[in-house]
């Protein structure tokens, strides 16, 4: 229920914070008006600060115009045309949302018919369900839509074992690691921050081990067989991090229930995983988001079937011809709900960060 | 209690850990051990792949051992020492871009004439929320040479001639470092800002009665406060720009004519685009030894497993 309720209150922050700066502006730019009428601020003064702040909103502006432009070409059916014959324009002529109908496609749960016998007799009974149609994008002009769909469903049936195969590992290590003390404890823990550090581009250059390794087995093109290699992956920092977190829950918790005859499985389900549970998630996004968006070894081990939404994306893009309305609907359908879970959980994520000895 | 010196009912805890380490070694360090055996052979799929099961795989295929050929061969060819060459070059451009623009935005959503700060701050992370792949194909666009491409409509707007930035080798390598930098500033934004942060602002007030200007400021007070954690965030981001992949393959395979192609690519696209397993895995060695080194160093000196130690 925490989580859920922290969620809420993040959601809700996130939300009021412009009301909030907008408050504050009105407030400061009426005390501002007043002093400088009285004379006892300089006019310099707020000028100054109005000058930097522009400044600083132009600077945003330039870093973001990318996020920006791939918006605008994703709602305008010339494409990210930002250039015209009547010079700039940074909003979107004609806005249609047909790239995105092309992205989603047809929303159609055919009919199906269920036949089920009656036992004893010859008889059967066949009901027919009727076919609901929730989209169909034919209607708006959209011929031939994208594969998105086939691509969501590979990429959640690859994301979600690998979710459940590193959480199993994970979290059994990390309370051992962060509440028992045991032999080889310090040089796993020292091998496990190593790991974090190097581990990615690493991944990359065992790639051709592990791609002739798979080849070998015949388990190429198996979308099982590449989740238990994310889940492999995501083991060293994400136990770090779990473990991390667990050493903050208060031992005295554990102490109290141990007096009060406690068996030690209820101290972990009763005390340690509940006390946890924005560990959990912290952990559970992560590790989701490890199958969710990898690239480079998704290409290189599945088939044409098997894309995950990384590689279906990338599957867009040709040397000399990109369609820019399509391509930056699917980019921005795949990317949004990352963003957004991203902007949510952006305090757990940056705590995450300062793990690595920041602070030091 | 007498406690055994090899094992003990004590450490059965281990138990706990131990899945989680066996899937990580199997997935990890038998790659390793796999890519030193094919770096030794003249692998190539039709030799590496024949033979069914777990026999085959020890012994490579059919494919003969040829011993340290492939490194000598890799190591007395330009091709490597190019792709070598670029990828310090790389990590070179891209790290002193990445701290200049780093540090100038945390100066500024730290200033105090700047209001809205915590909005600013926000925003200007946003990057880092997004997937990677998502950002590089999106800059991919950008710099394309089809119509609509971002960069060279913003060349035309100020009536420049448009560029084919990815048919050419330096104005690639270019483009490749304005991804770079704009993939992980915002990693560096967040520690310079929180290091900006501690500076205590006694300081800044001691300094303006003595009468320091704003850059002498920078340099004398700023500076010092922050040197230590940007060199420790420039030592982990050059890590990353070492073993940089994504953006060259996926803006254009490392090229043109694979001039661009950094170590990481190099070893990946010798082995799986050119069938030369054996030179692959050779390379891709030596850049691991070459990232192995570097983090080892930095975790020798920078102390980054400090807390570590202390447990």
């Amino acid at each position: 229920m925490s989580v859920y309720r922290r969620l809420v209150r993040n959601v809700r922050t996130a939300c009021l914070l412009p009301v909030h700066i907008f408050l504050d502006t009105c407030r400061e730019i009426g005390y501002t008006v007043n002093g400088v009428r009285r004379g006892e601020i300089p006019p310099s003064q707020p000028l100054k600060t109005l000058g930097s702040t522009a400044g600083a909103l132009v600077m945003v502006s330039v870093l973001l115009f990318p996020i920006y432009w791939i918006l605008l070409a994703a709602l305008s059916p010339t494409g990210g045309s930002i250039y015209s014959s009547s010079g700039l324009s940074l909003l979107p002529s004609n806005p249609t949302v047909q790239p995105f109908l092309w992205v989603v496609g047809d929303l159609i749960v055919p009919a199906y018919s269920i036949a089920m016998n009656i036992p004893a007799t010859n008889l059967a009974v066949v009901f027919t369900t009727p076919e609901i149609v929730l989209l169909d994008v034919s209607q708006y002009g959209v011929q031939n839509p994208s594969n998105f769909k086939q691509f969501l469903w590979n990429s959640i049936t690859v994301a979600i074992p690998t979710v459940i195969i590193s959480m199993s590992l994970i979290v059994p290590a990390a309370y051992a690691l962060s509440r028992k003390e045991f032999i080889f404890r310090r040089e796993i823990l020292f091998v496990y921050v190593l790991m974090t550090q190097i581990g990615g581009g690493l991944g990359i250059a065992l790639l051709i081990g592990l791609y002739a390794v798979y080849v070998q087995f015949g388990i190429t093109d198996s979308k099982l067989g590449l989740s238990l290699y994310y889940a492999a992956t995501a083991v060293p920092f994400n136990t770090w991090l779990l473990k991390t977190y667990m050493d903050g829950i208060p031992a005295s918790y554990e102490e109290a229930a141990v007096v009060d005859g406690a068996p030690p499985w209820r101290i972990v389900t009763e005390i340690i995983l509940p006390l946890s549970a924005a560990g959990l998630a912290t952990v559970f996004i992560f590790t989701f988001l490890t199958g969710w968006t990898e690239f480079v070894v998704a290409q290189t081990l599945l088939g044409t079937e098997n894309y995950t939404l990384p590689v279906g994306l990338f599957s867009l893009v040709s040397e000399y011809s990109i369609p820019w309305a399509r391509f930056s609907a699917f980019a921005l359908t795949f990317a949004t709900p990352i963003m957004l879970v991203y902007l949510f959980a952006q305090r757990y994520i940056e705590g995450g960060l300062s793990f690595s000895g920041i602070e030091g | 209690m007498e406690r055994s010196p090899v094992f003990d009912e004590r450490d059965l805890p281990l138990l706990y850990v131990l899945p989680g380490l066996f899937v990580f070694t199997t997935f990890m360090l038998f790659p390793v051990v796999y890519l030193v055996g094919i770096s030794l052979t003249n692998a190539t799929p039709s030799t590496l792949f024949t033979g069914e099961g777990a026999v085959s795989v020890l012994t490579f295929g059919e494919s003969t051992i040829v011993g340290l050929e492939n490194y000598t061969d890799v190591l007395s060819d330009s091709a490597f020492w190019n792709s070598f060459g670029v990828t310090w070059l790389f990590v070179a451009t891209s790290v002193v871009a990445k701290i200049c623009l780093s540090v100038a935005i945390a100066l500024v959503v730290t200033s105090n004439r700047v209001r809205g700060k915590r909005l600013l701050r926000s925003l200007i992370i946003l990057p880092m929320g997004l997937p990677a792949i998502f950002t590089i194909t999106v800059w991919r666009g950008i710099f394309s040479s089809a119509e609509f491409g971002l960069m060279n409509q913003l060349l035309t707007m100020l009536s420049l001639d448009p560029v084919t930035w990815l048919s050419g080798r330096w104005t690639a390598f270019f483009a490749y470092n304005i991804t770079e930098v704009w993939l992980s500033y915002p990693f560096m934004v967040i520690i310079t800002v929180s290091a900006l942060q501690d500076v205590p602002s006694e300081l800044h007030e001691a300094a303006m009665v003595d009468g320091a200007g704003y850059i002498a400021r920078f340099l004398h007070v700023t500076l010092p406060a922050i040197k230590r954690p940007v060199l420790f965030a420039s030592i982990l981001t050059a890590a990353a720009s070492f073993q940089q992949f994504l953006i060259p393959y996926v803006f254009n395979k490392g090229g043109p004519a694979r001039a661009n192609e950094l170590i990481v690519v190099y070893g990946y696209r010798e082995a799986l685009a050119f069938s030369e397993y054996g030179r692959g895995a050779a390379i891709s060695l030596v850049a691991v030894i070459f990232i192995g080194a570097f983090m080892w160093v930095n975790v020798k000196r920078g102390r980054l497993a400090e807390g570590v130690a202390e447990q």
